[in-house]
């Protein structure tokens, strides 16, 4: 029903990569994205896609699924390369109609960055499947925490993200609920813009005081479960970085250095 | 373990929600607090696990003064606290994540962390669920994940503030089970609640009112009480009532708190007399009738086999084969194809029809079929003889069918209640006059006076009457059809009849066609001519209320339950009562029966 907030949805697994420590794939994810913005053309894209691709295979992650999490952020990939279809220029025109112009250029720049923003959410989402939120968090928290020295609270940062990740399909359900609740009574964005005002406040209202309900008791739920930040907090599963995180750190690196300089081999 | 001594709160320094409360629990007690919406029952709970503390007075858990900073988490690991609402209090999104956040903020070390979720998920009955996301259990399953987090935190003492209004019968049961299971291991547990059924299976009672002690007992002293606590709102068990009525009838029988007490304490009465006086089975069949007569006149609503899915359409048909066998022993399998499948029954002009089913048994989406929200991946839906699959139509079924949904008053948005009731019609287009028009009937048709309230925000309302201005609001649509999903859910006792007044009104007084979901299955039974029964998302049973109840353990099956009355009715017959109590499930014809059969002899 959300299908809107599934974007990077955790895929319960058992994989190499489920088993990797957090904080290596967040930074993983972070090399992939880097790796895929240094790339300069298709050779180098196609090294990241290899990776990409093989990473997928060993998290054992369903075509499917992969496909389901990527699909709701399809959307700016489509609108990042029509931006770029129009507007980049250069080398022969193939298209001419009024005051739309589509150049080779414009064609090559559409394609390649059609595929680089793809491959960078097809890795980010790889790294939020195989990733419980609040590893994920925990991963965050820490790789903030030397920022900590100079006043940046992490592990709060850490905490509201995981919350707002909990929270996030709930919040989905709900403005689905309300908004059928609204249609019901007749409304709709339709017609004229003082109807869309009164439609939107109609949806958006319901769901800040739905909110506001939630984290107050939200809040008496963490109380009473002793939370009180991270003193002398302990895990469960503590972050423990292994042979495994060392492994892939270096797969990482050498793919980095490969995306980069793909166009002087290939 | 507990020991509360004139102990007075207030939030806002005027208004004392608690005043002069002094209650002792002992250790290994199992305490039900009742009271009506704003007793204080939620206060006091709060006060013993120090989420507050005391304006004067003391607190005193575990022999820790909750005033005391020092003591604040031994106080809090010591008296665990699981909230109302299912999806509010879990903080992780797995189940072991969630179940560990106590013990991590404590600063246990982590072998003994893995040990006690282990265990606490043991003890809820949810061994296996450590990877499991939250927001995929139903709500009686992540209400044992709360209590689960509550017990990884080793505590003496679990304290249930509401914890079960917001689950259905089956959930509640669930829920209960695992309280008294734990309670006999020694635990002592302090329920709030406002459901009696609880009540009688606690070791005491304590009854709030305003703030103070109103009543204090044994269940069998307190809940017995009944003129007292119909005064404070509450309800009356079930067996209580019926001992009243029986009394009040001439057959002496015992106050009792347990249906199965009431049970052998009717047939020991009519021992020996069933024989001399035959019953005539005479039930009333103006229910009946009512829904036959009208068998002839165009459907206001027909759904004619209709199936949805969540997903793909074409995947669908293409997996429908698949279907059968494979079922989730709990809430919606994520794999199952079909929400609803071959779904094909009407709805006459003014009939009153119950829709009943699990929770994840396709309710929701059924009703959701009734105004085009949601369209049929197969089959039709016809309002008023139109196929509302076309935009148009769906946008005309609209104004015919008002559905509320549940929890309405969650979708209340304006700054005045007048612009919160006036949305539907001003978005159907009409003139001032008839916005006006509209919206003052609508607010009289719930019992609420426009020139009182009009201005009023809605958010300054109370709950009850937050509910009243939702339903107003689709009542200004003028509906022909008012369709309602759990229009009583989270209520409590007192509220809960209010509405189920109005909503007969609606149906008897207004005119209106009334399809309502419940998982009540009293409700159902005092209101419906005609109930229709989800499994799955398929169709279990439709007719009468004496039709679907007579399935008796099939109903029982998929988690229904009987209404209380037709329970008696079968554990009476079963104890050899004339074989006529099978056919009965409203509590007159019980009533009636009981006295033809312990009076028959005299007469």
């Amino acid at each position: 029903m959300n299908a809107a907030f599934s974007f990077g949805s955790y895929y319960q697994g058992d994989s190499p990569i489920h088993r990797l420590d957090p904080r290596t794939k967040l930074l993983a994810g972070i090399a992939l994205i880097a790796a895929a913005l240094l790339a300069r053309d298709f050779a180098g894209l196609a090294v990241v896609a290899a990776f990409v691709a093989g990473f997928y295979a060993m998290a054992r992650i369903p075509l499917g699924s992969a496909a389901r999490s990527i699909a709701p952020l399809l959307a700016i990939v489509v609108l990042a390369s029509i931006f770029n279809l129009f507007f980049v220029q250069g080398g022969e025109v193939l298209f001419q109609w009024w005051i739309v112009r589509i150049s080779e250029a414009g064609v090559y720049s559409c394609g390649f960055i059609a595929s680089r923003l793809f491959l960078m959410m097809a890795g980010m989402s790889l790294v939020t499947m195989t990733t419980t939120t609040l590893d994920l968090t925990e991963a965050f928290e820490r790789l903030l925490a030397p920022l900590a020295r100079i006043g940046l609270p992490a592990h709060e940062l850490g905490m509201i993200l995981g919350i707002a990740l909990r929270f996030m399909p709930q919040f989905a359900d709900e403005l689905v609920a309300v908004y059928r609740a609204q249609i019901s009574r007749g409304a709709g964005f339709a017609n004229s813009p003082s109807r869309g005002m009164r439609m939107l406040s109609s949806l958006v209202v319901p769901l800040f005081s739905s909110a506001f309900r939630r984290a107050e008791t939200l809040a008496a739920a963490m109380d009473a479960r002793c939370y009180h930040g991270a003193d002398g907090r302990t895990r469960l599963h503590p972050l423990a970085f292994g042979a495994r995180d060392a492994a892939a750190a270096g797969v990482m690196a050498a793919l980095v250095a490969l995306a980069a300089c793909a166009h002087l081999i290939l | 373990m507990i020991d509360c001594e004139h102990m007075s709160f207030t939030y806002d320094g005027k208004r004392f929600v608690l005043s002069d409360v002094s209650i002792r629990i002992a250790q290994g007690e199992f305490v039900c607090i009742l009271g009506g919406n704003g007793s204080g029952k939620s206060t006091f709970a709060k006060h013993i696990n120090a989420l507050l503390v005391p304006d004067e007075g003391t607190m005193t858990v575990d022999g820790m003064d909750t005033a005391d900073e020092e003591s604040l988490y031994a106080i809090r690991s010591t008296a665990g606290m699981v909230f109302q609402n299912p999806d509010d209090q879990l903080v992780a999104s797995l189940v072991e994540d969630d179940v560990a956040f106590g013990p991590e903020n404590m600063g246990v070390e982590t072998s003994e962390i893995a040990r006690r979720v282990r265990e606490a998920l043991a003890e809820v009955g949810l061994m296996g669920f450590e990877t499991h996301e939250t927001n995929a259990l139903s709500g009686g399953q992540k209400q044992r994940v709360a209590i689960a987090g509550a017990l990884a935190m080793e505590p003496k003492i679990l304290i249930l503030d509401e914890a079960s209004s917001m689950l259905d019968p089956r959930g509640r049961r669930g829920l209960m089970r695992v309280c008294k299971a734990l309670h006999e291991r020694g635990m002592t547990v302090v329920a709030i609640t406002h459901f009696m059924e609880e009540a009688a299976e606690a070791d005491r009672v304590v009854v709030l009112d305003g703030g103070r002690v109103a009543l204090d007992g044994t269940p069998a002293d307190v809940l017995v009480q009944t003129d007292k606590l119909a005064h404070l709102n509450l309800e009356v068990p079930f067996a209580c009532e019926l001992s009243e009525r029986l009394r009040s009838e001439g057959v002496d029988v015992p106050a009792c708190i347990r249906e199965r007490d009431l049970a052998h304490a009717i047939a020991d009465r009519a021992e020996g007399r069933a024989a001399q006086a035959p019953i005539a089975h005479d039930g009333s069949t103006a229910h009946e009738s009512g829904a036959a007569g009208a068998g002839g006149e165009e459907p206001v609503i027909a759904f004619e086999h209709v199936s949805h899915t969540y997903l793909d359409s074409s995947k669908a048909r293409k997996n429908r084969g698949k279907k059968g066998g494979k079922t989730a022993a709990w809430g919606n399998d994520p794999n199952a194809v079909w929400a609803l499948h071959d779904i094909h029954f009407a709805i006459r002009p003014g009939e009153f029809v119950g829709i009943a089913g699990h929770t994840g048994s396709g309710k929701s989406t059924l009703i959701q079929h009734m105004n085009g929200i949601l369209k049929p991946t197969e089959g039709r839906v016809l309002v008023c003889g139109r196929d509302i699959a076309d935009k148009k139509e769906a946008t005309a079924a609209r104004a015919k069918v008002g559905v509320v949904f549940q929890y309405p008053e969650r979708q209340l948005f304006a700054a005045t209640v007048y612009d919160d009731v006036a949305f539907g019609p001003r978005n159907l287009g009409l003139s001032a006059d008839e916005v006006d028009k509209r919206v003052a009937s609508s607010l009289a048709l719930v019992g609420l006076d426009r020139e009182a309230i009009g201005d009023a925000s809605p958010f300054e309302l109370s709950g009850g009457q937050q509910r009243r201005v939702a339903f107003a609001g689709v009542l200004a649509m003028d509906p022909e059809v008012l369709v309602l999903d759990e229009p009583t859910a989270g209520l409590d006792p007192a509220a809960r009849k209010e509405f189920l007044e109005l909503v007969a009104g609606l149906h008897a007084e207004a005119g209106l066609t009334v399809v309502m979901v419940s998982h009540s299955m009293d409700d159902l039974a005092a209101l419906c001519q005609r109930i229709v029964v989800l499994k799955e998302g398929e169709m279990f049973a439709s007719g009468t209320p004496r039709e679907v109840f007579a399935l008796n353990a099939e109903l029982d099956a998929v988690g229904l339950g009987l209404p209380a009355a037709r329970r008696m009715a079968l554990a009476l017959r079963d104890l050899g009562m004339p074989e006529a109590f099978s056919g009965f499930y409203t509590e007159d014809e019980l009533v009636a029966g009981i006295v033809s059969a312990c009076k028959g002899g005299a007469r």
